[in-house]
């Protein structure tokens, strides 16, 4: 491919304005906060949720109807000297799906943060939204870099708005496991800018179009590759490097635990994708199993692991540790042959479509996790009988949620199975097969752990802390819904996640 | 042994001595000084890639040098967001422990 | 769309619009009051809508639903069951609090265990297999005691493991499929050229003798039975159960033979046969003979599509679905006959016995039954050899415990009836278990007959011969010694636990908790902080190695 073609795939198109407001008005919400205190962080974010989502709407409306990815490049300078936003098929589902949460998200917080007087509960508020709406604007950044620095960037500030989103409450315990994850996650991140720098020096540009057409299979590009994969896996919490994320994502508050579980470790996973499939030359058939074995690890792990916790949030955050290592399966499954294009593939389908599932129905776990805890004051399995009748609704969207992360049809989680085992049975990898099903049978195993006991009216009935509004318990039930309606997808590979990226494969040897 | 390959040497020391701290430290703060040297090490990197000028061919490619400027000022965050929360930390533990001390203090009056 | 296919829609979609009312939390309690009439779409679809097909397009909604005779006498039988065993659920659920929470349960089970017999695309039928057998758990546990949370457990965790399976075996039929077809017939009709077919069938054997009770897998039948309350305990072992039926005559290949699995099925089949009747007739709890009975019962079944199955004969379809329709009736309306004789007490049992004794001994095959309808609708598949032998010894076992049941059914203590301060007469509440069962018992004599003459194309000539009545009373007549000996040396046999074999298991759990803790340990040690440093470097060696080792 000359010169000429990839600079035309590198030029700004129509509506590529788009990319940039949807990360620079999550970040002006953010700057908006700062500036105008906490008494008004949440009335910010109430504007700027339902504009993020027209614009994730527009974004994903624009790629699909065109079948061209949109391209944005920042102040006329073109790559390999400036950078570019671009959008392909999974930027935008992605930005989609980020879009939905966050609303959900903003809606079920309001009026959580609120304090009776303006000071430290201000101070609150003022940290959760403008924190919320900056991971917004940089998990968008995330989806829609093209240049591996940018990259970084973006994921640095995703990193730094999570972080504080798991201490907010001061406790000790939350403090000890935010600072855990940010080490952690910062000895991830210099492996990968180690990894950015390789790169550079080997082919002088960091572009993701540009470089997959320069690349060529030598170990200077292996080595950046094993190294940006290895920090990546670090801050997407796969086996075994998982120790970070118990801790944070139960300890946090219940609105930016699903924030955490839902998206952000999606973000660093993004990345691995973008890695492997776009910019790695083929021939990746070896590390591909061992990111495969390292998910199917995971499975296992944080399944039984979620089986035997006493309390719900920490079943939730292990059950996050088994669903990511679903994801990672695709990569054996996707490359798999290696004959057809892996975008095509089934696999890939199947492991955005998990990805799509598990963010959803995650998120409304952990919301539905928190009413209960607020209304009956604790969170132990054991003791959540009667939670039933106190929040139904939130209950019932735990269950929905869990029925999707079961594989129980209809939901997103029983086709994104479903493809799966058709693509270990197609490329004849029959090893996932006993994974996959194990893991659901866990799932079902602690799934029903939970909801058991609510089922069940024990007397005396508990003690009712709080009442929750019906509105928020309806915001979770919302989420898990979503996850219900992504399982009447029809079970074959979807076009829209091949939008743009064939221009990129053309490039591959 | 030309002046690239020293630099490129006492980055991977650097690389190599930051990572040791990192993994084998228990203290926050000599955890947070070892990612700056690990961080130093990579930057250094960025230094040669530059004075090799790989993009462009000439002699001081700008390119590495906005990305380490870039890099630094990440770097900075990080630590200080990392100190910020080993600050709090230690005042959080110091209060529950001079709690715990007070409250003990106050029983043995009693 | 014709009326056959409104109706196949109603069928499921009445009893889903009364779900959606349930979110109301105002109608819900008024939704007992129309349990009997949900299923009434899906009778009037067995009546009038055979052959009919309704397809939604692939998206968004993938729903296909296919009428065929076997399931239509399947769809009907268990349509008019759960029409009975509602009015006898809204006598029990008269005054309770809970009624609402049982109607949902109910409800959706409903639709489950009515829609396996219309589905005909995998996805669709997976869903609806999945609804019957997942929300008969909150039947199971509707009382809360600990024993039925055990049953609820142990209900949960098989019902689950056959979906596994169930999972993996359409997954690898559509996968074999040209353009990976979702349609059950295409899937199915594909299966002899699968290069995973005996995979396939194994799979397929499992899942669905899970659901059935099939021995091991039947410890989830006895505990479940005589946990659940009376109406429901009717709709699961008459009903629900069918699930695993249809699932066999959907998806096994009896249009080309296969005598491996057809013989295994065969074994497996006659052994719960025996197996059901040896451990039944050790038990005293009238629900759990009955439960055991449901296992030999199933086998009986199971072995009549194993013959098929080896001989690629597709008549077993319908000869077996004729069976299990019979079963659904005399099971259900026996379980109901336990109520009824719980409310009428010891003194008026007689009109509450003697109806149980004919339909009871129909399973054994008492002439001019329907049971004997359905032994001779099988005969000719279990064929004249061994198998044919031992099969009508089963009848003779069946026959057994058959009797046992009604030794039991008499010392059925009468049931605490709670004060309620209600102007309902005391013969209405009498009335309310006792009427359903009289007409259950009626039709369980009636409907096999009319199925017997119209569906299967039999003659009452056939019926009547001296020899098949012969070879219907032989068995009977062994069955009746045996009975009069267990009356004698009964108390000689040994007490097994209800669900027998599943005392092994309290062997397996400590080390099933072991190996937990296991993994908890490991848990704990990769998540220090060294080791998970050491873990990230030997990573990336690892993924460096990996590529090197490419070239």
């Amino acid at each position: 491919m000359t010169g000429e073609t990839t600079a035309a795939l590198l030029a700004t198109t129509s509506g590529g304005y788009l990319l940039v407001l949807a990360i620079m008005l999550p970040l002006i919400g953010t700057i908006a906060i700062v500036l105008l205190g906490g008494q008004r962080a949440e009335r910010v974010a109430l504007v700027v949720a339902p504009l993020g989502l027209v614009i994730a709407a527009a974004i994903l409306a624009s790629v699909w109807s065109s079948g061209q990815p949109l391209v944005y490049i920042v102040g006329g300078w073109r790559p390999p000297l400036g950078l570019a936003l671009r959008s392909d098929g999974i930027s935008a589902v992605m930005i989609a799906i980020t879009a939905i949460v966050m609303c959900a998200t903003v809606l079920f917080a309001r009026g959580q943060f609120r304090g009776p007087a303006p000071g430290v509960e201000g101070r609150a508020q003022m940290v959760f939204w403008s924190l919320l709406l900056a991971v917004w604007g940089a998990l968008n950044a995330v989806f829609l870099g093209d240049d591996l620095f940018n990259l970084y960037v973006a994921l640095e500030l995703l990193t730094f708005g999570a972080v504080p989103l798991v201490c907010l409450d001061g406790r000790a315990e939350t403090l000890s496991a935010a600072l855990r994850y940010l080490l952690f996650a910062l000895m991830g991140s210099v492996l990968y800018l180690l990894g950015v720098a390789l790169i550079y020096g080997a082919y002088g540009t960091l572009d993701i179009v540009l470089l997959a057409g320069v690349v060529r299979s030598e170990p200077v590009i292996w080595v950046a590759v094993a190294l940006m994969t290895v920090g990546l896996i670090a801050k997407t919490a796969l086996f075994p490097l998982h120790l970070w994320l118990p801790n944070a994502h139960a300890g946090a508050p219940a609105a930016a635990s699903a924030i955490l579980s839902a998206l952000v470790v999606k973000g660093s996973f993004f990345l691995i994708l973008r890695l492997w499939f776009d910019v790695m030359p083929g021939q990746i058939h070896l590390p591909a199993q061992i990111l495969g074995f390292l998910g199917a690890g995971a499975i296992l792990l944080g399944s039984v692991l979620a089986l035997r916790q006493a309390r719900l949030k920490l079943l939730i955050a292990y059950s996050t540790i088994a669903q990511i290592g679903y994801l990672f399966l695709l990569f054996p499954l996707a490359v798999g042959s290696g004959i057809a294009s892996p975008f095509a593939s089934i696999a890939w389908t199947a492991g955005l479509l998990q990805l799509a599932s598990h963010a959803f129905a995650k998120a409304a776990m952990f919301m539905a996790a928190g009413m209960i805890y607020e209304a009956l004051g604790h969170d132990r399995i054991d003791r959540l009988g009667g939670a039933g009748r106190v929040v139904p609704i939130a209950v019932f969207a735990f269950a929905i949620g869990g029925l999707s992360l079961m594989g129980l049809p209809p939901s997103g989680g029983f086709s994104a199975k479903w493809m799966l085992l058709q693509a270990s049975v197609g490329e004849g990898q029959w090893w996932w097969i006993i994974v996959i099903t194990l893991g659901g049978l866990l799932a079902a195993g602690y799934i029903f752990r939970v909801i058991s006991p609510t089922l069940i009216q024990p007397f005396p009935a508990p003690e009712l802390k709080a009442v929750v509004p019906v509105s928020r318990q309806g915001v979770a039930l919302a989420l898990a819904l979503f996850a219900v309606l992504l399982g009447f997808v029809p079970l074959e590979p979807w076009p829209l996640l091949q939008i743009g990226r064939t221009a990129v494969e053309a490039h591959l040897p | 042994m030309n002046a690239a390959t020293l630099f490129g040497l006492c980055g991977a020391v650097l690389v190599g001595l930051g990572l040791y701290g990192i993994i084998v430290h228990h203290e926050p703060i000599r955890k947070i000084l070892a990612f700056n040297l690990l961080g130093g090490g990579v930057f250094v990197l960025f230094g040669i890639i530059a004075r090799r000028g790989a993009a462009a061919g000439f002699g001081g490619d700008p390119v590495p040098q906005a990305l380490v400027i870039t890099g630094i000022v990440v770097a900075f965050s990080a630590s200080a967001v990392a100190v910020t929360l080993v600050m709090r930390l230690f005042e959080v533990n110091e209060a529950a422990r001079r709690e715990a001390r007070s409250g003990h203090s106050a029983e043995d009056a009693g | 769309m014709t009326g056959g296919s409104l109706l196949l829609v109603l069928s499921l979609a009445f009893p889903l619009v009364l779900l959606l009312g349930a979110l109301s939390r105002d109608l819900r309690q008024h939704l007992p009051r129309i349990l009997p009439y949900a299923p009434v779409p899906a009778l009037a679809t067995a009546l009038f809508a055979s052959g009919a097909t309704f397809a939604l397009p692939d998206w968004p909604l993938r729903l296909t639903l296919e009428l065929d005779a076997p399931g239509a006498i399947l769809l009907g039988v268990a349509a008019l069951l759960w029409i009975v065993a509602g009015v006898a659920a809204q006598g029990y659920l008269r005054g309770r609090s809970d009624a609402g929470r049982f109607s949902v349960w109910w409800l959706t089970t409903l639709v489950g265990s009515m829609g396996v017999f219309i589905a005909a695309d995998l996805p669709s039928f997976y869903l609806l297999f999945s609804m019957v057998s997942l929300a008969a758990y909150g039947l199971v546990v509707f009382d809360d005691t600990p024993s039925t949370r055990r049953a609820g457990r142990v209900y949960v965790a098989l019902a689950v493991l056959g979906e596994a399976f169930l999972l993996l075996a359409f997954v690898l039929l559509s996968t074999a499929t040209a353009d990976n077809s979702l349609m059950i017939r295409d899937v199915v009709g594909n299966l002899a050229q699968s290069p995973w077919r005996d995979l396939t069938i194994g799979l397929i054997i499992l899942g669905f003798g899970i659901k059935m009770g099939l021995v091991p897998f039947h410890v989830w039948m006895p505990l479940a039975y005589t946990a659940a309350p009376i109406p429901a305990v009717a709709v699961m072992s008459g009903a629900a159960v069918k699930a695993g039926v249809i699932g066999m005559i959907r998806f096994l290949p009896f249009d080309s033979a296969s005598s491996g699995w057809g013989t295994a099925l065969v074994v497996v089949g006659l052994f719960s046969a025996f197996y059901g009747v040896a451990i039944g007739i050790t038990q005293k709890n009238p629900k759990t003979v009955l439960a055991y009975s449901s296992v030999s019962q199933m086998g009986v079944i199971a072995t009549v599509f194993g013959m098929g199955l080896s001989s690629g004969d597709r008549g077993v379809m319908l000869g077996g679905a004729f069976y299990a329709a019979h079963h659904i009736l005399v099971k259900g309306g026996l379980f109901l006959a336990i109520g009824a004789a719980a409310s009428v007490g010891s003194r008026r049992l007689w009109p509450v016995l003697l109806p149980a004794a004919i339909i009871a001994l129909g399973i054994g095959g008492l002439p001019l039954t329907g049971g004997a309808l359905a032994k001779l609708a099988v005969k000719d598949t279990l064929g004249y050899g061994l198998v044919g032998t031992l099969g009508a010894l089963s009848a003779a076992g069946s026959t057994l415990l058959m009797l046992h049941f009604l030794t039991c059914l008499q010392a059925v203590p009468i049931e605490p009836k709670m004060v309620r301060p209600s102007s309902r007469s005391a013969l209405s509440m009498v009335l309310s278990p006792v009427a359903p069962w009289l007409a259950i018992a009626l039709a369980a004599i009636l409907v096999p007959w009319v199925l017997y003459l119209s569906v299967l194309g039999g003659s009452v000539a056939d019926a009547l011969k001296p020899y098949a009545l012969w070879s219907s009373i032989w068995p009977m007549l062994i069955g009746g010694a045996l009975w009069s000996a267990l009356q004698r040396w009964g108390n000689r046999l040994p007490l097994v636990p209800r669900g027998d074999i599943l005392v092994f298991f309290g062997a397996v759990k400590p080390a099933s908790a072991r190996c937990s803790a296991a993994f908890e340990q490991a848990d704990d040690y990769l998540r220090r902080w060294p080791v998970a440093g050491l873990s990230l470097l030997i990573l990336a060696v690892a993924f460096g190695i990996a590529t090197f080792a490419l070239r």
